[in-house]
């Protein structure tokens, strides 16, 4: 027995000895100047093309370059490869003329300038068949022509067949490709923007445009984009799939020769380097171990639980911004029950907002009367009155609706319409992989019982989530929708002729229509914000959606990190101006 | 026994080929998801002139299809409908359709591209074996050694078996991600014990590093993660083990041997053990398509690149060539554990020779 028990305690020793030797000398080592951020996920691929979710448009962004760029100092566009914002002419009532100038200094990897032509190169390459295009061609269908100047090959005019202002800014939001590098002879020239445009995706396409998309395919910049020069500040020096990326600064960019450099062309971290780990737990201790320096995104409570850690508080900074994500319920229109406003007003006023907030954000998002961030003082309708929870209320405007409460608890709500009577008995689709979106149901199912309206909750997988929702099989949905500060257009969204694409409520009238158009095609920004407030006032008269609240980004990084940039925008910080605090050398 | 072989493996063969198939053809029926999902995030809002009309998203989904190679037929026979108001007529589709291609390359030993990344499926595979097999390898071989060491130990001292599979009851109870968790917040936590990294494996980002201390880095960084597997299989393997060696040891033959003199362990390692692993047997050969299927948990828990992650989310997000590459690959080694599981009996118990 004693020798039992003297064996296992030279083994327990053995074992701790290997461990701690093991971890002094494999302890990680930081090159000088790296910064280590964590992803959630893989970016997957790094198409500038495809860019197939946020982590892929982080990591296109470090290694290519658009015209223009988010200064996240001041959340406004600031000119990158351009060399100013650009000169806007309007034609007639519905086009405009967008001049640009490339900066002379911008030049790709190999040494050549960054020209006009590679931005005609690029707008084309958006519209080629057999390229993996879906996504801009169909967001910058909006520029039918670009005019390259014949003597300043930097020079460029972009015809547009709109007046909106967000599309000023929308039309340089696209990261430029090199035409050298793809197409060398310069075959693509031979075809106008408007005809590949005009190009059916069924019909068969000309030889040099098929012989493009091999020589695409075949660069493979999703997987290599080290393949093809580019213009940003970094390299990909390693991709391991799922594990790790990292960037590597380049020696000479282009942009160290710019005078009075905006934050937009900044890029100070030697290396940066991109950890890959899903859980939110795993994440959070290795940056409370210092394995990892930035950690944005950070759930709520997570957030909370550190920043009352006295250790992580000594160690770590801890930044709080608004987001433009905003949770929001949605209402099938279709549906008979639904299809009149006093009805959605009245369930409308089934949700706890305040305490949905409090309890999933800990009361750091923010409510709202509509789709437009409060944050956003100009475009926000603050003369409107928060949507409250208020049951007796919800039952009053039932009423009013025609709706008539069975004499027994389990008859619930009818009423007699002309396509013969209607009870009111609601499913509810939510995506299971987010809690908070199953908090809000629950919520939700358990206000509209108490006044007598059954809701079967359906907690549905993300990919079933968005095909049903497409299909229209729900009553009542909830799920964030994702904002930015640039964008208004709410066509695909609420327009009626979106009902069948992006218009997932099925919601539309000619007023509502009417509006959208207007904010669409708006050429100056007061007159864009007069008939946000007013879409704003129309949509909670409607109420086809009910937004709840915006939600608050947390961002945690290492306390010897500087100039982070906390911003409300995706991914939450400026990870190219991050800097390093010199250490104390006070004794 | 080279006959039998044969057969089986034959058979082993049309069955992973129905098995892939049948999988192959269910996954297609998803086929508008996987589309609906290529397309940019109906959730992002105010996307500049993005697809707004039926006709656009319709053109847009057309596209998609036909990049991920969903514009041709599923199968040699179908079904369309003649008019609105007819039944559904069957129809020879012929040699190009998608069941064929898919077929014809994989005889040639190619699985095809994944939808989301364009990357072929044989290399994410390897690639992602590469973390899965030394992870469920390793906590496969240390559970069967430690059930073998703790069974044959429990049988020989019956005085600690109620506290000890009150303990293996417990550990088994409990689910894979606590085991895990556990691990990370006692062992690779700086409020408690920060013994161990907690998350990946060793990063390239010391280029310097000699290889000792690449694979000490790696073996340090695969500690937890292959003590939560082993934690979690052992349980299971010990608690059927003991329970057949207690029963082996409880028969005549056990009792004829103590009559002769033998020690209680000579006993267990020279007579019962053998007859009380059959049993075990088909656990163990359970360990083989969860070497090959990895541990999603695990994977996700401390941040592995392995088989687990890339089925799910493969799954998740309707990457058809892979999932079924996947399928086909784990759907072998399950039937090859089987077939090892049928050898390994007629080697361990001579009865079922005889019978056959």
């Amino acid at each position: 027995m004693y020798r039992a028990r003297h064996n296992f305690l030279v083994g327990a020793r053995l074992c701790l000895a290997i461990a701690l030797l093991l971890q002094g000398c494999t302890a990680k080592r930081r090159a000088a100047g790296s910064v280590q951020i964590r992803w959630a996920h893989d970016p997957e691929n790094l198409d500038p093309m495809a860019m197939a979710n946020q982590t892929a448009i982080d990591a296109i962004n470090l290694l290519n370059c658009s015209l223009l760029q988010v200064d996240f100092a001041t959340n406004q566009f600031a000119p990158a490869l351009a060399e100013a914002l650009p000169t806007v002419q309007l034609l007639g009532d519905s086009l405009m003329r967008l001049h640009y100038t490339l900066r002379p200094e911008a030049a790709w990897d190999n040494g050549r300038p960054v020209l006009a032509t590679d931005v005609a190169f690029t707008l084309k390459l958006m519209f080629c068949p057999g390229l993996p295009n879906t996504g801009p061609s169909s967001q910058y269908r909006f520029i039918r022509d670009i005019l390259v100047d014949p003597h300043y090959p930097r020079r460029f005019t972009l015809v547009c067949t709109s007046q909106s202002v967000e599309n000023v800014q929308a039309s340089g939001d696209f990261f430029i490709l090199p035409e050298a590098a793809l197409d060398p002879k310069g075959e693509l020239r031979a075809f106008s923007l408007a005809a590949l445009q005009r190009h059916v995706a069924a019909a068969p396409s000309p030889a040099v445009l098929q012989a493009l998309a091999r020589r695409y395919a075949a660069a493979s910049p999703g997987q290599t984009p080290a393949r093809l020069p580019g213009c940003g500040p970094y390299q990909l020096v390693k991709w391991e799939k799922d594990r790790y990326l990292s960037f590597q600064r380049k020696a000479h960019w282009w942009a160290d020769r710019v005078r009075s450099r905006p934050l937009a062309l900044q890029a100070r971290p030697a290396r940066l380097e991109y950890a890959i780990i899903p859980d939110p737990a795993t994440a959070s201790l290795a940056l409370q171990r210092g394995d990892i320096d930035v950690f944005p995104q950070m759930p709520p409570r997570e957030f909370k639980r550190l920043r009352q850690t006295p250790a992580a508080r000594a160690a770590l900074n801890f930044y709080t911004t608004a987001s433009y994500d905003v949770v929001t319920a949605g209402f099938n229109t279709r549906h008979p029950a639904l299809s009149d406003a006093l009805t959605r007003q009245a369930l409308g006023r089934c949700f706890d907002a305040a305490g949905l907030l409090q309890g999933s954000e800990l009361g750091e998002g923010q409510r709202t009367v509509g789709l437009i961030s409060p944050a956003d003082r100009l475009n926000y309708n603050n003369k409107l009155v928060l949507l409250p929870f208020d049951l007796a209320g919800a039952v009053a405007l039932l009423r009013q609706a025609g709706w008539q409460r069975g004499t027994s608890v389990a008859a619930g709500w009818q009423r007699l319409s002309a396509q013969g009577p209607q009870q009111l008995r609601l499913t509810m689709r939510y995506r299971t992989d987010e809690p908070l979106f199953a908090t809000v149901a629950l919520q939700f199912q358990a206000a509209a019982a108490s006044i007598g309206v059954p809701v079967s909750l359906q907690p549905t997988e993300a990919g079933a989530f968005t095909v049903a929702l497409h299909n229209g099989e729900f009553d009542v949905y909830v799920r964030a929708l994702r904002g930015n500060p640039f964008m208004f257009n709410f066509t695909s969204i609420l327009h009626s002729q979106a009902i069948g694409a992006g218009n997932t409520t099925g919601f539309g009238t000619p007023e509502s229509d009417r509006l959208i158009e207007a904010i669409a095609a708006a050429s100056t920004v007061p007159h864009r914000a007069q008939l946000l407030h007013r879409f704003q006032a129309l949509m909670q008269q409607q109420m086809p959606l009910v937004p709840l609240f915006f939600r608050s980004n947390h961002l945690v990084a290492q306390k010897r990190l500087t100039s982070l940039h906390p911003t409300s925008l995706k991914p939450g910080f400026a990870a190219m101006a991050i800097g390093e605090a010199v250490p104390s050398t006070s004794p | 026994m080279a006959r039998l072989l044969f057969w089986r493996l034959l058979r082993t063969a049309l069955a992973v080929w129905a098995l892939a198939s049948g999988v192959f053809l269910l996954s297609r029926l998803e086929g508008s998801t996987a589309v609906e999902l290529a397309q940019p995030d109906p959730a992002e809002l105010r996307v500049a002139g993005a697809a707004a009309t039926p006709a656009a998203r319709q053109a847009l989904d057309e596209a998609t299809r036909h990049r991920l190679g969903l514009d041709i037929p599923l199968f040699y026979v179908g079904t369309h409908p003649v008019a609105a108001t007819t039944a559904d007529r069957w129809h020879w589709n012929g040699v190009p359709n998608q069941y064929h291609k898919w077929l014809s390359e994989v005889v040639r030993g190619r699985l095809g591209t994944s939808f989301r990344t364009g990357e072929s499926v044989g290399g994410r595979l390897q690639q992602a074996l590469r973390f899965t097999l030394p992870l469920t390898g390793t906590a496969a071989a240390l559970a069967v050694v430690f059930a073998l060491l703790l069974a044959q130990r429990l049988a020989a001292r019956p005085g600690w078996h109620r506290p000890v599979r009150g303990a293996l009851v417990a550990l088994q109870a409990l689910p894979l991600f606590v085991i895990a968790l556990g691990l990370l917040l006692l062992f690779a936590n700086p409020a408690t014990l920060a013994w161990f990294p907690s998350y990946g494996l060793e990063q390239a980002i010391d280029a310097d590093v000699d290889e000792g201390s690449r694979l000490g880095s790696y073996l340090w960084h695969l500690a937890l993660p292959v003590a939560a597997l082993t934690l979690s299989a052992l349980p299971e393997l010990t608690l059927q083990l003991t329970a057949a060696l207690e029963q082996e040891l409880g028969s005549q033959y056990a009792t004829t041997a103590r009559a002769k003199g033998l020690g209680e362990r000579a006993i267990i390692s020279h007579h019962a053990l053998r007859n009380a692993l059959l049993p075990s047997l088909a656990q163990l050969a359970e360990l083989l398509p969860a070497l090959v299927a990895g541990a999603v948990v695990v994977e996700v828990a401390f941040a592995l690149p392995g088989m687990g992650r890339l089925l799910a989310e493969a799954a998740a997000a309707r990457d058809f060539p892979v999932l079924v590459g996947s399928v086909l690959l784990v759907g072998t080694a399950r039937l090859l554990a089987l077939l090892i599981t049928d050898l390994l009996a007629r080697w361990a118990d001579p009865r079922i020779r005889w019978q056959q």
